[in-house]
């Protein structure tokens, strides 16, 4: 394999603008005219950096460092404004752990629901089902409409369906903090047994620094939008404990 | 037409998943309730009635048409109406309303529309099927002029499905646009041709006004088939009216497309 297959995520001179304006009024008539006046806040200022596969990196940054927007431009949720992105390979994102759910199918309906908008097809899925409804643990109310689930339950069927996807890229934001005890451990097992396979990338948010430390190699601490450090895992966190 | 290609590209990549997800959101609709599919005959059942009602026992108007009897006149018209309706408030909402896969996962919001105006011509085939049954039933079988339904129908889903791509994407930018699009429902119902015939209007202007309305086209289009016996060719300056019409909302639909894709999962 080529060292330029290897990237899988590829950020360059990224940046991401949010208009705010002072009013709806004012939104609305900014989308046929720029003279409007608005202020522009850059969650992601110029940046750039390169994540190759089997690299597990984690962001670090307070709120506001523009972490969950890189992670929403990864995913393919939101646009960048300006500069490429490149992302090669098959995306698990624990963003929102409900993404794609709907609260009036049951269970067992929504991980077809949602493993079919990831691409996969019915056979692929029925493979799949028995190894997320066993994680999952939600018990009898697999076969109940998803408004009846407790948030809690909510997040394990969706981290359920995440972690056994097989994904290329998982990326992970503040997920293990779902459920009780006993269910962040077995995240924890599950994440570092996909992590044992050399393929796998992850990207890690967190405001555990602990977590970061156990799970990743690699730290790029921001402030505002922009890159402060790139490096080691044991400095990242340095660097950041001393800007504090 | 950078815009056509991604339109294209994403609705190529959702692939059979449209079809998926129009049924499953004519499951959602019709599951929540204990009558379920019920509901789908109730509605237009009631609303047919309530205009058979006033017309006929009220005002005293409701003559029979062309030997039909004015029920069955009203449900000929009122037929695609029903999904019109649907597709004016629906289309409008269809982006909002999915908020929950727009802002969260990399979906094709172009898509949204096409599913959504699926599930409701869903609905329609069982409302046709119910009519011609009807209709079969009081003594007009099925005739040559029932070929012609395919086309209408068509017709009417292709632009009900741009409509839908425009009003959606701009009403996910702002919610004003889609409280307009309901303030004026009522009043698009009155001023198309399903309550009467447009032909028989004696102003002119207004008559060709009314035929730039693609509700009237489709509407009078399903009486012809069903009533009028007539050929849709017969009535080119109609179709010229709509196609004109449906050429605006394309480029409409292509202009949102394009400018607003981007904003939508920032603002939604």
């Amino acid at each position: 394999m080529g060292k330029e297959n290897d990237v899988v995520i590829r950020f360059d001179h990224v940046t991401k603008e949010y208009k705010l304006y002072k009013s709806e009024r004012a939104r609305f008539k900014g989308l046929f005219s720029d003279k409007v006046p608005h202020k522009i806040n850059k969650a992601v200022n110029d940046m750039s950096f390169e994540i190759r596969r089997g690299d597990a990196v984690s962001l670090i940054g307070r709120n506001g460092a523009g972490k969950s927007t890189i992670l929403k431009i990864i995913t393919g949720v939101t646009y960048p404004t300006a500069g490429e992105v490149e992302v090669n390979g098959k995306i698990s994102a624990l963003l929102e752990l409900s993404a794609g759910f709907d609260a009036n199918f049951t269970g067992r309906e929504n991980i077809y629901l949602k493993c079919e908008l990831m691409g996969f097809t019915k056979e692929e899925i029925k493979r799949l089902e028995p190894a997320i409804i066993e994680f999952a643990d939600v018990g009898d109310y697999i076969d109940q409409p998803l408004r009846s689930y407790s948030s809690g339950m909510k997040a394990r069927l969706g981290f359920a369906i995440s972690v056994n996807v097989n994904p290329d890229i998982l990326i992970i934001d503040e997920a293990l903090s779902v459920g009780d005890k006993r269910f962040r451990k077995k995240c924890t097992e599950r994440v570092r047994e996909i992590m044992s396979g050399d393929d796998i990338t992850l990207l890690f948010v967190t405001h555990s620094l602990d977590a970061a430390m156990d799970f990743c190699k690699r730290g790029i601490v921001l402030e505002k939008g922009v890159k402060l450090f790139d490096g080691e895992i044991n400095e990242a966190i340095d660097f950041y404990n001393a800007r504090d | 037409m950078e815009s056509i290609k991604l339109i294209i590209e994403e609705h190529r990549l959702l692939g059979n998943q449209v079809f998926k997800l129009a049924k499953s959101e004519l499951i959602k609709t019709y599951r929540a309730s204990a009558l379920g599919w019920a509901w789908a005959l109730v509605k237009p059942t009631v609303r047919i009635f309530v205009f058979w009602f006033a017309f006929t026992v009220g005002l005293r108007a409701g003559k029979p048409v062309e030997g039909y009897p004015y029920i069955l006149w009203l449900v000929a018209g009122f037929l695609p109406w029903f999904y019109m309706q649907d597709m004016l408030n629906g289309g409008a909402g269809c982006v909002r309303k999915k908020k929950h896969l727009v802002t969260k996962m990399r979906f094709p919001v172009s898509t949204i529309p096409t599913f959504v105006s699926l599930s409701f011509l869903y609905v329609h085939w069982l409302l046709l099927a119910i009519t011609i049954v009807l209709f079969a039933v009081c003594g007009h079988m099925p005739d040559i002029y029932y070929l012609q339904i395919p086309f209408y129908m068509f017709i009417m889903f292709v632009f009900f499905t741009v409509w839908g791509l425009f009003s959606g994407l701009l009403s996910a930018i702002s919610q004003d646009f889609q409280n307009l699009v309901r303030s004026f429902t009522q009043a698009i119902f009155w001023m198309s041709g399903v309550m009467y015939n447009v032909d028989r209007i004696h102003n002119h202007t207004a008559r060709i006004l009314l035929k730039f309305n693609p509700i009237t086209v489709v509407s009078s289009g399903y009486r012809k088939v069903f009533i009028y016996k007539q050929w849709f060719w017969e009535d080119p300056v109609e179709l010229g009216c709509f196609c004109i019409t449906l050429l605006v909302f394309t480029i409409l639909a292509l202009w949102a497309y394009k400018h607003l894709r981007k904003e939508i999962p920032d603002v939604l």
